[in-house]
């Protein structure tokens, strides 16, 4: 039985293990542009600055592919070929034929829609290939870690428009690091490219279009504290700022934006990620999101033909289907793929909705719906200022907890998502609070006053943050 | 602030003295050469004269103490905004003022002998020694039987090998401070893990065995004068000689130190030190681990770089497992540096298991 997997992420090489560990005698080929080795994505921030070298953001061995028997063809892949049963490769190489497909290409950084998005000194942070384009722009190159091994070994069979070519970079042109460094997006990567840009003694402008920094997530008070982090940082936060341009002859120059121009010499576009699967073509059925639509089980329109991770459009919790750009789930789902692959019938369940960052210095952890605008929700906020600062927002239905969201502490999102579970009341939830703590020893735990517990009693004193507003969106 | 995690990204990486550039290979010559002399010269003794100590050990531990108070400044400025690491660092450095550098330096002036109260056996290999028993006042004799064959067992069981390796314990406490700066270069390869388990083992058996044999010597009284002179004679190749050369002063101080800018500063600890072996096991057998958050884990191998000790942390962390490893000093690194606060280090009861992983169907709204 020949397996191949397309894609050396997560849910590729989760799939990959499965497959293994089940049936030691199967062919496994996995095809990757980006990489030799799989590597954690969400750690690209720390070997930009230095905190870890590239070595140490690779979860396993570098022999474990010669361990397990899994042949590497490092190419781009240019199409699925469904009659021939074979995955059609760039730059003249033969196809790989196969008997099961997992498709686990992941995602791709949307491309900035402006004029001047693919000017020199202009890039993204999703892939290996721009971690050294920034490090580039930043350093002049990687750090002591030094850098993957084979970084151009795609070079061979790649295109200019492919999200794993390193982008051309402005360092020696200025003869040194930006000056005047801009990141545009205010969401998860957008904020870890201002990070790694302040560590490295820059000060970034960072500009959102929304109202306050990652309205999905965040509300109005919290994001102001983050807000409030980036500034003491030396961050110019940019509020409510749309940019229209990026503006330079060869390398860029300034920003235009519909509140004046900035002066810019180098920029992160943030502005979220897409599924990676124009390249697909007809050979899959795809959504208008460009996921590539799978049943309960994974498997796409094709027989024997799977999709895992970033790239799929997976059935979630309301019924509709959307890719899920989550590093946990795309393990789980890898792991559920590596059992369909093995012919095993195997359902994705997910579960209630949880995450975790880390944003600045503040930790956030959130469990169940949240920010959704959930019919009738009402929201108990509670704000400490103490030994500690940290916020606590317990999303309500019916006096019934759905949701949490939580800034400056620990806590065990499994006890939280427990207690949605249970359908727990939120007096029940906040005089239990303390079993859900993940906090560090010797941090004081969290206080909650009683007059704050009651306000739900008081009726008129609960904190309404927003307006209850009609049906999940879908 | 929240007491916990990091604060502020690092760029280690990038400092060539941290990285082994030419300056870290210079620095680790340096304190190779200072660790010779120390044990096999004498140039120190007229500086420690010349100043009005005693000896030069009063000297060594006047620099070391110094090095560990300096090394705490550099630390808590990288890592100080951690409850935990800020009160661990208070006391350890505090042990090492007191109890190992004024408290010895004292004790003399008042005319009794020196005694250095944070050092117990076996690391402090002389301690159990029937000759150096028999030396001791009564009551400093008891201390030292009852901390090492008493104390350490139960402490260990309750809090883990934390409560000494690196609260208590000078070369836990160097390592944390002015070794700091290196802790990312510990090995984490599964075959430097192999080596440990076997190096360290056997240190502890020796550690054991040569106590035993001097126990053994002294109860024959010297009767059998083959015996008296293999194992306790002055020639550099008896048991008790050896002890002290390639142990106490070869492994501990000159590779022990010496090698802190190149493979980081536990390597002492970590391979060679029979007291870290022992409280192992007492830590295997206790209440200590280190508890993972499950499904929170994004791999990005923070915690398996920053643990001073060489643990795959990332493997537990991300296969969802709470673990308690032989070796885990209980820094607290790993989840300080943790961005996902998946780990926290407990002195949990055995009978609480993990939390069973949660993935429960939908609510139904």
């Amino acid at each position: 039985m020949r397996v191949v997997i397309i894609g050396n992420g997560v849910a590729g090489i989760e799939a990959a293990l499965v497959v293994r560990e089940r049936e030691p005698s199967w062919d496994v080929t996995i095809v990757s542009e980006e990489s030799d080795h799989f590597f954690s994505r969400t750690a690209l921030m720390w070997v930009h600055t230095g905190q870890l070298s590239h070595r140490c953001i690779e979860p396993h061995d570098r022999d474990l592919y010669e361990r397990m028997g899994f042949e590497r063809v490092r190419a781009r892949a240019t199409g699925i070929d469904v009659g021939a049963r074979a995955v059609n490769l760039a730059g003249g190489m033969d196809p790989v034929p196969f008997d099961r497909l997992l498709i686990a290409c992941g995602s791709r950084p949307r491309p900035g829609p402006w004029d001047g998005s693919q000017l020199r000194g202009v890039g993204h942070f999703v892939t290996h290939q721009d971690l050294a384009w920034l490090e580039n722009e930043t350093y002049g190159g990687p750090s002591r870690g030094g850098p993957p091994p084979r970084p151009g070994g795609h070079l061979a069979a790649t295109t200019d428009d492919s999200p794993y070519r390193v982008r051309p970079d402005g360092y020696a042109a200025r003869g040194g690091p930006p000056k005047q460094p801009a990141v545009i997006g205010g969401g998860l990567i957008g904020i870890e490219a201002v990070e790694v840009l302040v560590a490295a003694g820059l000060k970034p402008k960072f500009l959102i279009r929304e109202d306050w920094f990652w309205p999905m997530a965040l509300d109005e008070a919290e994001s102001t504290w983050v807000a409030e982090r980036m500034r003491h940082h030396g961050v110019d936060v940019r509020l409510d700022e749309n940019v229209e341009a990026l503006v330079g002859d060869d390398a860029i120059r300034a920003l235009k934006t519909d509140k004046g121009e900035l002066d810019c010499d180098c920029c992160v576009i943030a502005i979220g990620v897409i599924p990676n699967t124009e390249w697909l073509g007809e050979g899959v059925e795809l959504d208008r999101r460009g996921g590539v639509v799978v049943d309960g089980g994974l498997q796409t329109s094709v027989e024997g033909v799977f999709a895992a991770g970033d790239c799929a459009s997976v059935p979630w919790y309301h019924g509709a289907k959307m890719p899920e750009q989550l590093w946990y789930t795309a393990r789980d789902q890898g792991r559920v793929a590596g059992r369909r692959l093995c012919g095993d019938q195997a359902e994705y369940a997910r579960g209630l909705w949880y995450n975790s960052a880390k944003l600045m210095d503040i930790e956030y952890t959130t469990a169940g719906l949240v920010s959704m605008n959930v019919e009738g929700e009402r929201n108990w906020f509670f704000e400490e200022r103490g030994k500690v600062r940290s916020t606590l927002r317990v999303v309500t239905v019916d006096d019934r907890v759905i949701g949490f969201n939580a800034l400056g502490r620990r806590w065990d999102h499994t006890v939280f998502n427990r207690w949605i579970a249970e359908h727990r009341s939120l007096r029940w939830v906040l005089d239990h609070v303390r079993e859900a703590s993940f906090d560090t020893e010797f941090v004081p735990p969290l206080t909650i006053p009683e007059e704050d517990k009651s306000k739900e009693l008081g009726g008129a004193a609960f904190s309404v943050i927003r307006d209850p507003m009609p049906a999940p969106r879908a | 602030m929240d007491l916990q995690g990091q604060n502020g990204l690092m760029t280690t990486f990038r400092e060539g003295w941290r990285s082994r550039s030419w300056i870290a290979w210079i620095l680790a010559a340096l304190l190779i050469g200072f660790y010779l002399d120390l044990y096999f010269r004498d140039d120190l003794t007229p500086i420690a004269s010349a100043i009005g100590l005693k000896n030069k050990w009063y000297l060594y531990g006047g620099l070391y103490t110094v090095a560990m108070a300096g090394g705490a400044v550099y630390y808590l400025r990288r890592h100080g905004n951690s409850r935990y690491n800020q009160i661990r660092i208070a006391v350890n450095v505090g042990v090492q003022l007191c109890l190992a550098w004024l408290l010895p330096f004292v004790m003399p002036m008042l005319g009794g002998r020196e005694f250095y109260f944070s050092y117990l056996w076996p690391l402090a290999y002389s301690d159990l020694w029937p000759s150096t028993l028999a030396s001791l006042p009564i009551y400093l004799a008891l201390y030292s039987l009852i901390m090492a064959l008493v104390a350490t067992p139960i402490l260990a069981f309750v809090f883990g090998k934390r409560w000494y390796c690196s609260w208590v314990c000078g070369c836990g406490g160097l390592a944390n401070t002015f070794g700091d700066p290196w802790r990312h270069l510990t090995a984490t390869s599964t075959a430097s893990w192999r080596f440990e388990k076997v190096a360290v083992h056997t240190v502890m058996f020796v550690a054991i065995a040569s106590t035993s044999l001097l126990g053994l010597d002294y109860l024959l009284d010297g009767q059998s004068g083959t015996f008296h002179w293999i194992v306790g004679g002055s020639q550099f190749w008896s048991v008790k000689e050896l002890y002290k050369l390639v142990i106490g002063a070869i492994l501990a101080g000159v590779v022990g130190v010496g090698f802190y800018p190149l493979f980081g500063p536990r390597v002492w600890c970590r391979n060679f030190c029979p007291m870290a072996a022992m409280l192992g096991l007492f830590q295997k057998l206790g209440r200590f681990r280190i508890t993972v958050k499950p499904d929170m884990c994004i791999s990005c191998g923070n915690c398996t770089t920053y643990c001073e000790m060489g643990i795959d942390v990332r493997s537990y962390a991300q296969s969802n497992e709470s673990f308690t490893r032989a070796a885990c000093v209980g820094c607290g690194m790993c989840a300080h540096v943790c961005p996902r606060g998946v780990l926290k280090l407990e002195n949990a009861s055995n009978l609480q298991t993990d939390k069973a992983r949660v993935r429960l169907p939908v609510v139904d709204i």
